[in-house]
Protein backbone atom coordinates (compact mmCIF):
# COMPACT_ATOMS: atom_id res chain seq x y z
CA UNK A 1 0.00 0.00 0.00
CA UNK A 2 1.46 3.32 -0.98
CA UNK A 3 -0.03 5.04 2.02
CA UNK A 4 2.54 3.32 4.19
CA UNK A 5 5.23 5.23 2.35
CA UNK A 6 3.37 8.49 2.87
CA UNK A 7 4.03 10.59 5.87
CA UNK A 8 1.32 12.42 7.70
CA UNK A 9 1.93 15.78 6.04
CA UNK A 10 1.66 14.27 2.55
CA UNK A 11 -1.87 13.13 3.30
CA UNK A 12 -3.17 16.64 3.69
CA UNK A 13 -2.74 17.68 0.01
CA UNK A 14 -4.31 14.38 -1.04
CA UNK A 15 -7.27 15.00 1.22
CA UNK A 16 -7.63 18.52 -0.16
CA UNK A 17 -7.39 17.26 -3.74
CA UNK A 18 -10.10 14.70 -3.09
CA UNK A 19 -12.29 17.34 -1.46
CA UNK A 20 -11.96 19.66 -4.46
CA UNK A 21 -12.88 16.87 -6.88
CA UNK A 22 -15.73 15.71 -4.68
CA UNK A 23 -17.00 19.29 -4.50
CA UNK A 24 -17.07 19.45 -8.29
CA UNK A 25 -19.45 16.49 -8.20
CA UNK A 26 -21.52 17.61 -5.24
CA UNK A 27 -21.88 21.32 -5.95
CA UNK A 28 -24.02 21.12 -9.12
CA UNK A 29 -26.30 18.60 -7.42
CA UNK A 30 -26.47 20.75 -4.31
CA UNK A 31 -27.19 23.88 -6.35
CA UNK A 32 -30.16 22.28 -8.07
CA UNK A 33 -31.42 20.64 -4.90
CA UNK A 34 -31.54 24.04 -3.22
CA UNK A 35 -33.15 25.65 -6.26
CA UNK A 36 -35.97 23.13 -6.15
CA UNK A 37 -37.10 24.46 -2.77
CA UNK A 38 -37.42 28.14 -3.71
CA UNK A 39 -39.73 30.31 -5.77
CA UNK A 40 -38.85 31.46 -9.27
CA UNK A 41 -38.67 35.09 -8.07
CA UNK A 42 -36.40 34.24 -5.18
CA UNK A 43 -34.14 32.25 -7.52
CA UNK A 44 -33.85 35.06 -10.05
CA UNK A 45 -32.95 37.63 -7.43
CA UNK A 46 -30.20 35.63 -5.83
CA UNK A 47 -29.52 32.31 -7.58
CA UNK A 48 -26.23 31.56 -5.84
CA UNK A 49 -27.30 32.27 -2.26
CA UNK A 50 -29.57 30.35 0.06
CA UNK A 51 -33.33 30.78 -0.38
CA UNK A 52 -35.02 33.30 1.88
CA UNK A 53 -38.07 31.13 2.06
CA UNK A 54 -38.31 27.39 1.59
CA UNK A 55 -41.27 26.01 -0.35
CA UNK A 56 -42.57 22.69 -1.63
CA UNK A 57 -44.63 24.45 -4.27
CA UNK A 58 -42.40 23.35 -7.20
CA UNK A 59 -42.74 19.71 -6.28
CA UNK A 60 -46.51 19.82 -6.18
CA UNK A 61 -46.61 21.67 -9.52
CA UNK A 62 -44.30 19.19 -11.25
CA UNK A 63 -45.84 16.15 -9.55
CA UNK A 64 -49.48 17.04 -10.25
CA UNK A 65 -49.47 19.70 -12.94
CA UNK A 66 -46.82 18.38 -15.30
CA UNK A 67 -47.48 14.70 -14.85
CA UNK A 68 -44.25 13.72 -13.08
CA UNK A 69 -46.22 11.97 -10.33
CA UNK A 70 -48.14 9.51 -12.49
CA UNK A 71 -45.02 9.06 -14.65
CA UNK A 72 -43.06 8.20 -11.50
CA UNK A 73 -45.60 5.52 -10.56
CA UNK A 74 -45.68 4.14 -14.11
CA UNK A 75 -41.88 3.95 -14.12
CA UNK A 76 -41.89 2.09 -10.82
CA UNK A 77 -44.39 -0.40 -12.23
CA UNK A 78 -42.72 -1.00 -15.61
CA UNK A 79 -39.18 -1.14 -14.21
CA UNK A 80 -40.09 -3.42 -11.28
CA UNK A 81 -41.94 -5.91 -13.48
CA UNK A 82 -39.11 -5.90 -16.03
CA UNK A 83 -36.48 -6.36 -13.34
CA UNK A 84 -38.40 -9.35 -11.92
CA UNK A 85 -38.73 -10.88 -15.39
CA UNK A 86 -35.01 -10.43 -16.07
CA UNK A 87 -34.08 -12.00 -12.74
CA UNK A 88 -36.48 -14.91 -13.24
CA UNK A 89 -35.37 -15.83 -16.76
CA UNK A 90 -31.72 -15.09 -16.05
CA UNK A 91 -31.76 -17.31 -12.94
CA UNK A 92 -33.10 -20.27 -14.90
CA UNK A 93 -30.81 -19.72 -17.88
CA UNK A 94 -27.78 -18.88 -15.75
CA UNK A 95 -28.25 -21.95 -13.55
CA UNK A 96 -28.74 -24.14 -16.58
CA UNK A 97 -25.63 -22.85 -18.36
CA UNK A 98 -23.54 -23.05 -15.19
CA UNK A 99 -24.59 -26.50 -13.99
CA UNK A 100 -26.73 -28.50 -16.39
CA UNK A 101 -24.67 -28.39 -19.60
CA UNK A 102 -27.69 -28.20 -21.93
CA UNK A 103 -27.31 -29.20 -25.59
CA UNK A 104 -26.24 -26.18 -27.62
CA UNK A 105 -24.82 -24.40 -24.55
CA UNK A 106 -22.05 -22.92 -26.65
CA UNK A 107 -24.47 -21.46 -29.17
CA UNK A 108 -26.67 -20.02 -26.42
CA UNK A 109 -23.73 -18.45 -24.57
CA UNK A 110 -22.21 -17.21 -27.81
CA UNK A 111 -25.38 -15.48 -28.90
CA UNK A 112 -25.86 -13.84 -25.49
CA UNK A 113 -22.31 -12.48 -25.60
CA UNK A 114 -22.58 -11.24 -29.19
CA UNK A 115 -25.89 -9.39 -28.73
CA UNK A 116 -24.41 -7.45 -25.81
CA UNK A 117 -22.55 -5.39 -28.44
CA UNK A 118 -25.70 -4.23 -30.21
CA UNK A 119 -26.22 -0.51 -29.64
CA UNK A 120 -29.81 0.50 -28.97
CA UNK A 121 -29.83 2.81 -32.03
CA UNK A 122 -29.60 -0.24 -34.28
CA UNK A 123 -32.61 -1.85 -32.63
CA UNK A 124 -35.07 1.03 -32.47
CA UNK A 125 -36.17 1.06 -36.09
CA UNK A 126 -36.77 -2.68 -36.61
CA UNK A 127 -38.27 -3.04 -33.12
CA UNK A 128 -40.64 -0.17 -33.79
CA UNK A 129 -41.73 -1.62 -37.14
CA UNK A 130 -42.18 -5.13 -35.75
CA UNK A 131 -44.13 -3.98 -32.72
CA UNK A 132 -46.33 -1.65 -34.73
CA UNK A 133 -47.09 -4.53 -37.10
CA UNK A 134 -48.22 -6.47 -34.03
CA UNK A 135 -50.14 -3.43 -32.75
CA UNK A 136 -48.04 -3.37 -29.59
CA UNK A 137 -46.56 0.13 -29.82
CA UNK A 138 -47.89 2.19 -26.95
CA UNK A 139 -48.37 -0.76 -24.62
CA UNK A 140 -46.48 -1.32 -21.39
CA UNK A 141 -46.07 -4.98 -22.37
CA UNK A 142 -43.92 -4.13 -25.37
CA UNK A 143 -41.57 -1.98 -23.32
CA UNK A 144 -41.34 -4.57 -20.53
CA UNK A 145 -40.50 -7.28 -23.06
CA UNK A 146 -37.89 -5.10 -24.72
CA UNK A 147 -36.29 -4.16 -21.40
CA UNK A 148 -36.26 -7.82 -20.43
CA UNK A 149 -34.64 -8.80 -23.73
CA UNK A 150 -31.98 -6.09 -23.77
CA UNK A 151 -30.97 -6.71 -20.15
CA UNK A 152 -31.04 -10.49 -20.21
CA UNK A 153 -27.68 -11.15 -21.93
CA UNK A 154 -25.66 -9.38 -19.26
CA UNK A 155 -27.82 -10.81 -16.47
CA UNK A 156 -27.39 -14.38 -17.69
CA UNK A 157 -23.65 -13.87 -18.09
CA UNK A 158 -23.38 -12.40 -14.58
CA UNK A 159 -25.46 -15.13 -12.91
CA UNK A 160 -23.74 -17.96 -14.79
CA UNK A 161 -20.50 -16.84 -13.16
CA UNK A 162 -22.09 -16.76 -9.69
CA UNK A 163 -23.88 -20.10 -10.00
CA UNK A 164 -20.72 -21.76 -11.24
CA UNK A 165 -19.13 -21.21 -7.84
CA UNK A 166 -21.79 -23.30 -6.07
CA UNK A 167 -20.33 -26.63 -5.11
CA UNK A 168 -21.69 -29.60 -7.02
CA UNK A 169 -21.87 -31.64 -3.82
CA UNK A 170 -24.64 -29.44 -2.43
CA UNK A 171 -26.62 -29.75 -5.65
CA UNK A 172 -26.17 -33.50 -5.71
CA UNK A 173 -27.24 -33.74 -2.09
CA UNK A 174 -30.42 -31.88 -3.02
CA UNK A 175 -30.97 -34.31 -5.84
CA UNK A 176 -30.51 -37.28 -3.54
CA UNK A 177 -33.20 -35.78 -1.35
CA UNK A 178 -35.48 -35.89 -4.38
CA UNK A 179 -35.48 -32.17 -5.20
CA UNK A 180 -36.47 -31.41 -8.80
CA UNK A 181 -35.23 -28.53 -10.90
CA UNK A 182 -37.40 -25.81 -9.36
CA UNK A 183 -36.71 -26.89 -5.80
CA UNK A 184 -32.97 -27.12 -6.43
CA UNK A 185 -32.89 -23.65 -7.95
CA UNK A 186 -35.28 -22.11 -5.44
CA UNK A 187 -34.01 -23.70 -2.23
CA UNK A 188 -30.32 -24.25 -2.94
CA UNK A 189 -28.95 -22.15 -5.79
CA UNK A 190 -30.81 -18.87 -5.24
CA UNK A 191 -30.12 -18.58 -1.48
CA UNK A 192 -26.40 -19.07 -2.12
CA UNK A 193 -26.39 -16.44 -4.88
CA UNK A 194 -28.41 -13.78 -3.01
CA UNK A 195 -25.58 -11.17 -3.02
CA UNK A 196 -25.14 -11.53 -6.80
CA UNK A 197 -28.88 -11.39 -7.34
CA UNK A 198 -29.15 -8.24 -5.22
CA UNK A 199 -26.33 -6.55 -7.12
CA UNK A 200 -27.89 -7.53 -10.40
CA UNK A 201 -31.35 -6.37 -9.37
CA UNK A 202 -30.05 -2.94 -8.38
CA UNK A 203 -28.00 -2.56 -11.56
CA UNK A 204 -30.87 -3.60 -13.81
CA UNK A 205 -33.37 -1.43 -11.98
CA UNK A 206 -31.10 1.61 -12.31
CA UNK A 207 -30.39 0.94 -15.96
CA UNK A 208 -34.06 0.71 -16.86
CA UNK A 209 -35.10 3.58 -14.64
CA UNK A 210 -32.61 5.82 -16.45
CA UNK A 211 -33.32 4.55 -19.96
CA UNK A 212 -34.57 7.12 -22.46
CA UNK A 213 -34.66 5.95 -26.07
CA UNK A 214 -36.92 2.89 -25.93
CA UNK A 215 -39.27 4.48 -23.41
CA UNK A 216 -39.55 7.55 -25.60
CA UNK A 217 -40.36 5.63 -28.77
CA UNK A 218 -42.49 2.77 -27.50
CA UNK A 219 -44.69 4.84 -25.18
CA UNK A 220 -45.24 8.03 -27.21
CA UNK A 221 -48.53 8.95 -25.50
CA UNK A 222 -48.37 11.62 -22.83
CA UNK A 223 -50.84 9.58 -20.82
CA UNK A 224 -48.44 6.62 -20.62
CA UNK A 225 -45.05 8.35 -20.54
CA UNK A 226 -42.45 7.11 -18.10
CA UNK A 227 -40.51 9.42 -15.82
CA UNK A 228 -37.18 9.75 -17.69
CA UNK A 229 -38.77 10.79 -21.02
CA UNK A 230 -41.28 12.96 -19.15
CA UNK A 231 -38.39 14.76 -17.46
CA UNK A 232 -36.66 15.34 -20.80
CA UNK A 233 -39.88 17.03 -21.99
CA UNK A 234 -40.14 19.15 -18.85
CA UNK A 235 -36.49 20.11 -19.22
CA UNK A 236 -37.04 21.23 -22.80
CA UNK A 237 -40.24 23.18 -22.23
CA UNK A 238 -39.52 24.96 -18.98
CA UNK A 239 -35.77 25.47 -19.24
CA UNK A 240 -35.99 29.01 -17.88
CA UNK A 241 -37.92 28.01 -14.81
CA UNK A 242 -34.97 26.61 -12.92
CA UNK A 243 -36.77 25.83 -9.65
CA UNK A 244 -39.46 23.85 -11.46
CA UNK A 245 -36.98 21.87 -13.57
CA UNK A 246 -34.86 21.25 -10.46
CA UNK A 247 -37.83 19.76 -8.66
CA UNK A 248 -38.36 17.41 -11.61
CA UNK A 249 -34.68 16.47 -11.56
CA UNK A 250 -34.81 15.69 -7.85
CA UNK A 251 -37.88 13.49 -8.30
CA UNK A 252 -36.17 11.53 -11.09
CA UNK A 253 -32.85 11.31 -9.24
CA UNK A 254 -34.40 10.40 -5.88
CA UNK A 255 -34.70 6.68 -6.60
CA UNK A 256 -31.13 6.20 -7.92
CA UNK A 257 -29.67 8.27 -5.09
CA UNK A 258 -31.68 6.32 -2.52
CA UNK A 259 -30.57 3.02 -4.04
CA UNK A 260 -26.94 4.16 -4.12
CA UNK A 261 -26.92 5.16 -0.46
CA UNK A 262 -28.72 2.02 0.69
CA UNK A 263 -26.76 -0.47 -1.42
CA UNK A 264 -23.55 1.39 -2.21
CA UNK A 265 -21.39 -1.64 -1.57
CA UNK A 266 -23.30 -3.85 -4.01
CA UNK A 267 -23.65 -1.18 -6.68
CA UNK A 268 -20.12 0.17 -6.63
CA UNK A 269 -18.55 -3.26 -6.71
CA UNK A 270 -21.11 -4.77 -9.06
CA UNK A 271 -20.57 -2.16 -11.71
CA UNK A 272 -16.82 -2.49 -11.47
CA UNK A 273 -17.11 -6.24 -12.00
CA UNK A 274 -19.65 -5.98 -14.78
CA UNK A 275 -17.76 -3.61 -17.00
CA UNK A 276 -14.32 -5.11 -16.68
CA UNK A 277 -15.66 -8.12 -18.58
CA UNK B 1 -15.18 -30.47 -13.53
CA UNK B 2 -17.23 -33.35 -14.94
CA UNK B 3 -15.68 -36.22 -13.04
CA UNK B 4 -16.86 -35.24 -9.56
CA UNK B 5 -20.54 -34.77 -10.38
CA UNK B 6 -20.51 -37.90 -12.50
CA UNK B 7 -19.19 -39.91 -9.57
CA UNK B 8 -21.65 -38.49 -7.09
CA UNK B 9 -24.49 -38.92 -9.54
CA UNK B 10 -23.83 -42.63 -9.47
CA UNK B 11 -24.58 -42.51 -5.77
CA UNK B 12 -27.72 -40.45 -6.39
CA UNK B 13 -28.92 -42.80 -9.09
CA UNK B 14 -28.21 -45.82 -7.00
CA UNK B 15 -30.39 -44.50 -4.20
CA UNK B 16 -33.28 -43.48 -6.37
CA UNK B 17 -33.42 -46.24 -8.95
CA UNK B 18 -31.44 -49.28 -7.93
CA UNK B 19 -32.63 -51.46 -10.80
CA UNK B 20 -31.44 -49.15 -13.58
CA UNK B 21 -28.01 -48.40 -12.17
CA UNK B 22 -26.53 -51.78 -12.88
CA UNK B 23 -26.81 -51.24 -16.62
CA UNK B 24 -26.33 -47.51 -17.29
CA UNK B 25 -25.37 -45.78 -14.06
CA UNK B 26 -25.15 -42.15 -15.14
CA UNK B 27 -26.65 -41.71 -18.58
CA UNK B 28 -30.40 -41.31 -17.80
CA UNK B 29 -29.72 -38.79 -15.05
CA UNK B 30 -27.39 -36.75 -17.17
CA UNK B 31 -29.57 -36.79 -20.22
CA UNK B 32 -32.61 -35.71 -18.23
CA UNK B 33 -30.59 -32.95 -16.59
CA UNK B 34 -29.48 -31.65 -19.95
CA UNK B 35 -33.03 -31.65 -21.29
CA UNK B 36 -34.23 -29.75 -18.23
CA UNK B 37 -31.29 -27.39 -18.73
CA UNK B 38 -32.34 -26.69 -22.29
CA UNK B 39 -35.90 -26.01 -21.19
CA UNK B 40 -34.62 -23.66 -18.48
CA UNK B 41 -32.39 -21.69 -20.83
CA UNK B 42 -34.97 -21.62 -23.62
CA UNK B 43 -37.20 -18.71 -22.45
CA UNK B 44 -34.23 -16.34 -22.11
CA UNK B 45 -32.81 -17.50 -25.42
CA UNK B 46 -36.13 -17.09 -27.26
CA UNK B 47 -36.66 -13.58 -25.87
CA UNK B 48 -33.15 -12.53 -26.85
CA UNK B 49 -33.46 -14.04 -30.33
CA UNK B 50 -36.88 -12.50 -30.87
CA UNK B 51 -36.12 -9.04 -29.55
CA UNK B 52 -32.46 -8.63 -30.45
CA UNK B 53 -31.10 -11.01 -33.07
CA UNK B 54 -34.12 -11.05 -35.33
CA UNK B 55 -34.48 -7.22 -35.26
CA UNK B 56 -30.81 -6.78 -36.16
CA UNK B 57 -31.27 -9.05 -39.18
CA UNK B 58 -34.44 -7.15 -40.01
CA UNK B 59 -32.50 -3.86 -39.83
CA UNK B 60 -29.96 -5.37 -42.22
CA UNK B 61 -32.81 -6.29 -44.58
CA UNK B 62 -34.33 -2.78 -44.37
CA UNK B 63 -30.95 -1.24 -45.16
CA UNK B 64 -31.05 -2.85 -48.63
CA UNK B 65 -34.55 -1.56 -49.36
CA UNK B 66 -36.37 1.60 -50.25
CA UNK B 67 -39.28 1.42 -47.84
CA UNK B 68 -41.80 3.38 -45.84
CA UNK B 69 -42.22 0.44 -43.49
CA UNK B 70 -45.06 -1.11 -45.50
CA UNK B 71 -43.86 -1.50 -49.09
CA UNK B 72 -40.36 -2.75 -49.73
CA UNK B 73 -38.30 -2.29 -52.87
CA UNK B 74 -34.88 -3.98 -53.02
CA UNK B 75 -32.25 -1.43 -54.02
CA UNK B 76 -28.99 -3.26 -53.19
CA UNK B 77 -26.32 -0.87 -51.87
CA UNK B 78 -28.01 2.36 -52.90
CA UNK B 79 -28.78 3.37 -49.28
CA UNK B 80 -25.18 2.73 -48.30
CA UNK B 81 -23.78 4.79 -51.16
CA UNK B 82 -26.26 7.56 -50.31
CA UNK B 83 -25.15 7.55 -46.68
CA UNK B 84 -21.44 7.41 -47.46
CA UNK B 85 -21.65 10.34 -49.89
CA UNK B 86 -24.06 12.43 -47.82
CA UNK B 87 -22.30 15.66 -46.71
CA UNK B 88 -24.53 15.76 -43.62
CA UNK B 89 -23.24 12.34 -42.54
CA UNK B 90 -19.66 13.58 -43.00
CA UNK B 91 -20.38 16.65 -40.90
CA UNK B 92 -22.02 14.57 -38.20
CA UNK B 93 -19.11 12.13 -38.14
CA UNK B 94 -16.77 15.09 -37.69
CA UNK B 95 -18.94 16.25 -34.79
CA UNK B 96 -18.37 12.86 -33.16
CA UNK B 97 -14.65 13.31 -33.69
CA UNK B 98 -14.88 16.69 -31.92
CA UNK B 99 -16.51 14.98 -28.94
CA UNK B 100 -13.41 12.79 -28.67
CA UNK B 101 -11.78 15.73 -26.88
CA UNK B 102 -13.62 14.40 -23.82
CA UNK B 103 -11.58 11.17 -23.88
CA UNK B 104 -8.20 12.54 -22.71
CA UNK B 105 -9.99 14.80 -20.22
CA UNK B 106 -11.93 11.93 -18.66
CA UNK B 107 -8.78 9.81 -18.50
CA UNK B 108 -6.79 12.65 -16.94
CA UNK B 109 -9.32 13.19 -14.16
CA UNK B 110 -9.80 9.44 -13.66
CA UNK B 111 -6.09 8.97 -13.10
CA UNK B 112 -5.98 11.80 -10.58
CA UNK B 113 -8.98 10.47 -8.68
CA UNK B 114 -7.77 6.87 -8.70
CA UNK B 115 -4.25 7.73 -7.59
CA UNK B 116 -5.57 9.96 -4.81
CA UNK B 117 -8.18 7.41 -3.71
CA UNK B 118 -5.62 4.65 -3.80
CA UNK B 119 -3.68 6.27 -0.99
CA UNK B 120 -6.65 5.07 1.10
CA UNK B 121 -6.61 8.03 3.41
CA UNK B 122 -9.33 8.23 6.03
CA UNK B 123 -12.79 8.46 4.48
CA UNK B 124 -11.79 7.16 1.05
CA UNK B 125 -14.88 4.96 0.91
CA UNK B 126 -17.14 7.98 1.30
CA UNK B 127 -15.24 9.75 -1.47
CA UNK B 128 -15.66 6.67 -3.61
CA UNK B 129 -19.46 6.80 -3.24
CA UNK B 130 -19.49 10.54 -4.05
CA UNK B 131 -17.44 9.99 -7.21
CA UNK B 132 -19.78 7.20 -8.14
CA UNK B 133 -22.89 9.36 -7.85
CA UNK B 134 -23.08 10.61 -11.48
CA UNK B 135 -22.95 7.03 -12.64
CA UNK B 136 -26.32 6.15 -11.12
CA UNK B 137 -28.04 9.23 -12.50
CA UNK B 138 -29.82 9.14 -15.82
CA UNK B 139 -28.16 10.84 -18.77
CA UNK B 140 -31.41 12.79 -18.97
CA UNK B 141 -31.00 14.05 -15.42
CA UNK B 142 -27.36 15.00 -16.04
CA UNK B 143 -28.22 16.56 -19.41
CA UNK B 144 -31.07 18.67 -18.05
CA UNK B 145 -28.87 19.59 -15.09
CA UNK B 146 -26.08 20.94 -17.29
CA UNK B 147 -28.55 22.55 -19.62
CA UNK B 148 -30.01 24.55 -16.75
CA UNK B 149 -26.65 25.28 -15.14
CA UNK B 150 -25.34 26.66 -18.46
CA UNK B 151 -28.71 28.20 -19.37
CA UNK B 152 -29.17 31.92 -19.86
CA UNK B 153 -30.35 32.34 -16.26
CA UNK B 154 -28.36 29.41 -14.92
CA UNK B 155 -25.63 29.23 -12.31
CA UNK B 156 -22.71 29.83 -14.66
CA UNK B 157 -24.28 32.93 -16.16
CA UNK B 158 -25.20 34.15 -12.69
CA UNK B 159 -21.54 33.93 -11.71
CA UNK B 160 -20.52 35.70 -14.94
CA UNK B 161 -23.08 38.43 -14.26
CA UNK B 162 -22.03 38.71 -10.63
CA UNK B 163 -18.43 39.45 -11.60
CA UNK B 164 -19.62 42.00 -14.14
CA UNK B 165 -19.47 40.05 -17.40
CA UNK B 166 -22.10 39.68 -20.09
CA UNK B 167 -24.33 36.63 -20.04
CA UNK B 168 -23.30 34.02 -22.61
CA UNK B 169 -25.81 32.07 -24.63
CA UNK B 170 -24.03 28.71 -24.59
CA UNK B 171 -26.43 26.74 -26.76
CA UNK B 172 -26.70 29.04 -29.78
CA UNK B 173 -23.02 28.66 -30.63
CA UNK B 174 -22.12 25.19 -31.93
CA UNK B 175 -18.62 24.95 -30.48
CA UNK B 176 -19.66 26.32 -27.08
CA UNK B 177 -22.52 23.81 -27.01
CA UNK B 178 -20.07 21.00 -27.75
CA UNK B 179 -17.90 22.17 -24.85
CA UNK B 180 -20.85 22.14 -22.48
CA UNK B 181 -21.69 18.58 -23.52
CA UNK B 182 -18.03 17.61 -23.16
CA UNK B 183 -18.02 19.03 -19.63
CA UNK B 184 -21.15 17.02 -18.86
CA UNK B 185 -19.46 13.91 -20.28
CA UNK B 186 -16.34 14.39 -18.19
CA UNK B 187 -18.38 15.16 -15.07
CA UNK B 188 -20.47 12.05 -15.45
CA UNK B 189 -17.66 9.72 -16.51
CA UNK B 190 -14.52 10.24 -14.50
CA UNK B 191 -15.60 8.83 -11.14
CA UNK B 192 -16.66 5.47 -12.46
CA UNK B 193 -13.60 5.12 -14.64
CA UNK B 194 -11.40 6.00 -11.72
CA UNK B 195 -12.81 2.88 -10.03
CA UNK B 196 -11.85 0.81 -13.08
CA UNK B 197 -8.32 2.19 -12.93
CA UNK B 198 -8.20 1.51 -9.21
CA UNK B 199 -8.69 -2.18 -9.85
CA UNK B 200 -5.48 -2.02 -11.87
CA UNK B 201 -3.69 -0.15 -9.10
CA UNK B 202 -4.68 -2.79 -6.57
CA UNK B 203 -2.94 -5.42 -8.65
CA UNK B 204 0.45 -3.71 -8.47
CA UNK B 205 2.90 -5.49 -6.21
CA UNK B 206 3.29 -3.20 -3.20
CA UNK B 207 6.86 -4.32 -2.53
CA UNK B 208 7.88 -2.49 -5.73
CA UNK B 209 6.67 0.75 -4.18
CA UNK B 210 8.42 0.06 -0.94
CA UNK B 211 11.68 -0.77 -2.69
CA UNK B 212 11.44 2.41 -4.76
CA UNK B 213 10.70 4.45 -1.67
CA UNK B 214 13.73 2.98 0.09
CA UNK B 215 15.83 3.92 -2.93
CA UNK B 216 14.70 7.48 -2.38
CA UNK B 217 12.20 7.78 -5.25
CA UNK B 218 9.70 10.51 -4.43
CA UNK B 219 5.93 10.32 -4.85
CA UNK B 220 6.00 11.86 -8.33
CA UNK B 221 8.76 9.62 -9.61
CA UNK B 222 6.94 6.54 -8.31
CA UNK B 223 3.81 7.73 -10.07
CA UNK B 224 5.63 8.27 -13.34
CA UNK B 225 7.83 5.17 -13.40
CA UNK B 226 5.87 2.56 -11.46
CA UNK B 227 2.19 3.41 -11.21
CA UNK B 228 1.40 4.59 -14.73
CA UNK B 229 3.31 1.86 -16.62
CA UNK B 230 1.59 -0.77 -14.49
CA UNK B 231 -1.93 0.38 -15.26
CA UNK B 232 -1.52 0.73 -19.02
CA UNK B 233 -3.94 -2.16 -19.59
CA UNK B 234 -6.68 -0.40 -17.63
CA UNK B 235 -5.85 2.88 -19.35
CA UNK B 236 -6.19 1.16 -22.72
CA UNK B 237 -9.53 -0.29 -21.71
CA UNK B 238 -10.80 3.05 -20.42
CA UNK B 239 -9.62 4.71 -23.63
CA UNK B 240 -11.56 2.28 -25.83
CA UNK B 241 -14.80 2.40 -23.83
CA UNK B 242 -14.68 6.20 -23.95
CA UNK B 243 -14.27 6.19 -27.71
CA UNK B 244 -17.13 3.71 -28.03
CA UNK B 245 -19.18 5.86 -25.68
CA UNK B 246 -18.80 9.00 -27.82
CA UNK B 247 -20.14 7.09 -30.82
CA UNK B 248 -23.07 5.28 -29.20
CA UNK B 249 -24.23 6.97 -26.04
CA UNK B 250 -24.44 10.68 -26.68
CA UNK B 251 -28.07 10.41 -27.78
CA UNK B 252 -29.51 11.29 -24.36
CA UNK B 253 -27.28 14.33 -23.88
CA UNK B 254 -27.97 15.65 -27.38
CA UNK B 255 -31.68 14.97 -27.11
CA UNK B 256 -32.20 16.96 -23.92
CA UNK B 257 -29.49 19.62 -24.27
CA UNK B 258 -29.39 20.81 -27.88
CA UNK B 259 -31.67 18.57 -30.01
CA UNK B 260 -28.69 18.44 -32.39
CA UNK B 261 -28.58 22.17 -32.93
CA UNK B 262 -27.84 24.90 -33.67
CA UNK B 263 -28.27 23.61 -37.21
CA UNK B 264 -26.56 20.23 -37.11
CA UNK B 265 -23.60 21.52 -35.09
CA UNK B 266 -24.06 19.04 -32.23
CA UNK B 267 -25.77 16.21 -34.10
CA UNK B 268 -23.89 12.95 -33.57
CA UNK B 269 -24.12 9.71 -35.51
CA UNK B 270 -26.41 8.03 -32.99
CA UNK B 271 -28.69 11.05 -32.89
CA UNK B 272 -28.78 11.13 -36.69
CA UNK B 273 -29.88 7.48 -36.73
CA UNK B 274 -32.82 8.48 -34.55
CA UNK B 275 -33.64 11.52 -36.76
CA UNK B 276 -33.49 9.45 -39.92
CA UNK B 277 -35.52 6.59 -38.45
CA UNK B 278 -38.37 8.78 -37.20
CA UNK B 279 -38.18 11.80 -39.44
CA UNK B 280 -37.98 10.58 -43.00
CA UNK B 281 -40.18 8.88 -45.59
CA UNK B 282 -37.60 6.33 -46.66
CA UNK B 283 -36.38 4.20 -43.75
CA UNK B 284 -33.58 2.54 -45.76
CA UNK B 285 -30.80 5.12 -45.28
CA UNK B 286 -31.42 5.31 -41.53
CA UNK B 287 -31.14 1.54 -41.27
CA UNK B 288 -27.98 1.63 -43.42
CA UNK B 289 -26.46 4.23 -41.10
CA UNK B 290 -27.38 2.10 -38.06
CA UNK B 291 -25.75 -0.95 -39.64
CA UNK B 292 -22.60 1.04 -40.43
CA UNK B 293 -22.49 2.30 -36.84
CA UNK B 294 -22.83 -1.28 -35.60
CA UNK B 295 -19.99 -2.43 -37.88
CA UNK B 296 -17.81 0.43 -36.69
CA UNK B 297 -18.43 -0.50 -33.06
CA UNK B 298 -17.75 -4.15 -33.81
CA UNK B 299 -14.45 -3.17 -35.42
CA UNK B 300 -13.44 -1.08 -32.39
CA UNK B 301 -14.31 -3.96 -30.09
CA UNK B 302 -12.23 -6.41 -32.12
CA UNK B 303 -9.33 -3.95 -32.03
CA UNK B 304 -9.80 -3.70 -28.28
CA UNK B 305 -9.63 -7.48 -27.88
CA UNK B 306 -6.55 -7.71 -30.08
CA UNK B 307 -4.93 -4.90 -28.11
CA UNK B 308 -5.55 -6.69 -24.83
CA UNK B 309 -4.20 -9.97 -26.10
CA UNK B 310 -0.94 -8.29 -27.12
CA UNK B 311 -0.78 -6.50 -23.80
CA UNK B 312 -1.47 -9.71 -21.94
CA UNK B 313 1.44 -11.49 -23.61
CA UNK B 314 4.20 -9.11 -22.67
Amino acid sequence: MTSQTLNRSARIPIFIGLCVLAASIIYPVYFLAIAAFRTQLDYQENPLGLPRQWTLHNFSVVWNGYGAGPAFLRSILVVSVSTCLVLLFATFAGYSLAKLNPPGAKIITGSFVSVMLIPSQVLILPIYLLLSALGLVGSYTSLMLLYTATNLPFAVFFLTLSFRSISDDILDAAKVDGAGFFRTVGRVAVPVAIPSLATLAVLQFLGMWNELLYALILLPDDSKRLLTPALSMIGQRYVNNQPLVSAGLLIAASVPILLLTLTSRYVVEGISIGSSK
Amino acid sequence: MTSVPAASKVVGAADAAPTATSLRPTAPWRRRDRRIGLAAAAPAFIIVVGFMMYPVLYALFISFNKTDGVDFEWVWFKNYSNILTDPLVHQVFLNNVKFLISVPLVIFFSIIVSVLLFEKIRGWKTFRIIFFLPNVLSIVVIGVMFKSIFGYYGAVNSIIAAVGGNRVSFFTDGSLAIWVIVIALVWSGFGYQALLIMSGLSAIDTSVFEAAALDGAGWWRRLRWITLPNIRRELGFVFIINVLYTFTSLFGFIFVMTAGGPGYATTTVDYLVYLKAFGSENLGPGAALAVLLFLFIGLLTILQNRFFRIQGND
